[in-house]
């Protein structure tokens, strides 16, 4: 038999195949996710690696450093050894010299641990299409959000100013709070990493109230209602909780270790 | 029918169902009560490796019910749960070797001149 010289098209079958539904056909949600949702988890994924390197660095320095072994209460500051955590963040706002190990920082925990909260209550009233209970649950979440951002300024800055009594550096002159060349709460590294790690995760707070203040105009409009559904909120909603999520790992391996 | 209407809890059109959010203030109890047990044994206990290793177990269970039950992780397909899973397990592997690392390094530079 000869062969056609050219390729012919193949003939058309006479009824419609029945569409095809494998794996690799498409139109397919690999995990049943949406695509918006499973990008947002690969993107948390990488930011997680991110904040594992900070983690991990400290972990690291941490151990390379010197331990005080005596008593906690005859600890005092020196560039010899690593500080203990509650020694140095002592202080709450509008009480002075008060001694409050950990005090401000327990609330901040709180507050953010909250904010997660009325953000999961902002998802749920997503899903029943409540527009109203959406608004109000978005709100608190800004709310707490920029109140933690708020604890934070104040928590840098009394890092940065320091105690009243300072530490006295190796010329003999005495050095009140830290800034990334010096300070008088231990080595050079720890105050480094301190605004490295919670200034990172204190940008990440910031950009996650811009996404929640967009979303909260965007319910307002009337957007997600119009598109038939709050998934936007679902998604920014993930990234608020990783934000959460990471700070409960600061918390321990910062303040509490 | 009548009694088909009064039986069948559904909703008309535009009407919002109520509210389901016992699970969120239980999810958000247990992490509170999780801090508050931290903050116990910061006072309580001296510093050292058991104390460390109970925040570390503690914390632990605090991402479990933020990512299983706020993120929505638990209730995912379990592809989606490995394809987490599995990259920060091998981070934590990273932490732990060079954790053992810096302690190393502390040990060979406090020994270095003597």
């Amino acid at each position: 038999m000869a062969q056609p010289t050219t390729l012919q098209p193949p003939a058309a079958p006479a009824t419609q195949d029945a569409p095809r539904t494998g794996n690799w056909d498409g139109g397919n949600e690999p995990f049943k996710a949406s695509y918006g949702k499973l990008m947002m988890w690969f993107f948390l994924l990488s930011d997680a690696f991110t904040f594992a390197a900070f983690l991990t660095t400290y972990g690291m320095i941490r151990h390379k450093h010197e331990v005080f072994t005596g008593e906690a209460k005859d600890f005092v500051f020196s560039s010899r050894w690593w500080p203990i955590p509650d020694h140095v963040f002592n202080a709450f706002p509008g009480m002075g010299e008060a001694n409050v190990p950990l005090g401000f920082v327990a609330l901040m925990t709180m507050i953010l641990i909250l904010s997660s909260v009325t953000m999961v209550l902002a998802v749920e009233a997503g899903h029943r299409m409540d527009k109203a209970d959406v608004q109000k649950w978005l709100l608190w979440t800004i709310l707490f959000g920029t109140t933690f951002l708020g604890s934070q300024a104040w928590e840098w800055t009394h890092f940065i100013h320091g105690h009243t009594e300072g530490t006295v550096m190796a010329d003999g002159t005495v050095f009140h709070g830290a800034n990334l060349a010096m300070n008088q709460y231990g080595p050079v590294l720890f105050a480094d990493l301190f605004f490295f790690i919670t200034g990172f995760h204190g940008t990440h707070v910031f950009s996650g109230v811009c996404l929640l203040i967009w979303c909260f105009i965007a319910t307002t409009n009337g957007t997600f209602e119009k598109r038939g559904h709050y998934e936007m909120i679902e998604k920014i909603g993930l990234y608020w909780h990783f934000v959460d999520l990471v700070w409960v790992f600061v918390f321990t391996f910062f303040y509490l270790v | 029918m009548a009694s088909h209407a009064t039986t069948e809890q559904s909703l008309a059109p535009g009407e919002i169902p109520k509210p389901n959010t016992a699970w969120i203030w239980r999810v958000f109890g247990i992490l509170v009560g999780i801090t508050a047990v931290e903050f116990v044994f910061v006072f309580l206990m001296h510093p050292g490796t058991m104390r460390n290793s109970i925040f570390i177990i503690l914390t632990i269970f605090k991402a479990f019910f933020i990512v299983g039950e706020f993120m929505h992780l638990k209730h995912e397909t379990k592809g989606l749960i490995w394809t987490i899973l599995v990259p920060i397990s091998l981070l934590v592997w990273l932490l732990v070797a060079l954790v053992t690392e810096g302690s190393f390094m502390g040990e060979v530079l406090e020994n270095m001149f003597k």
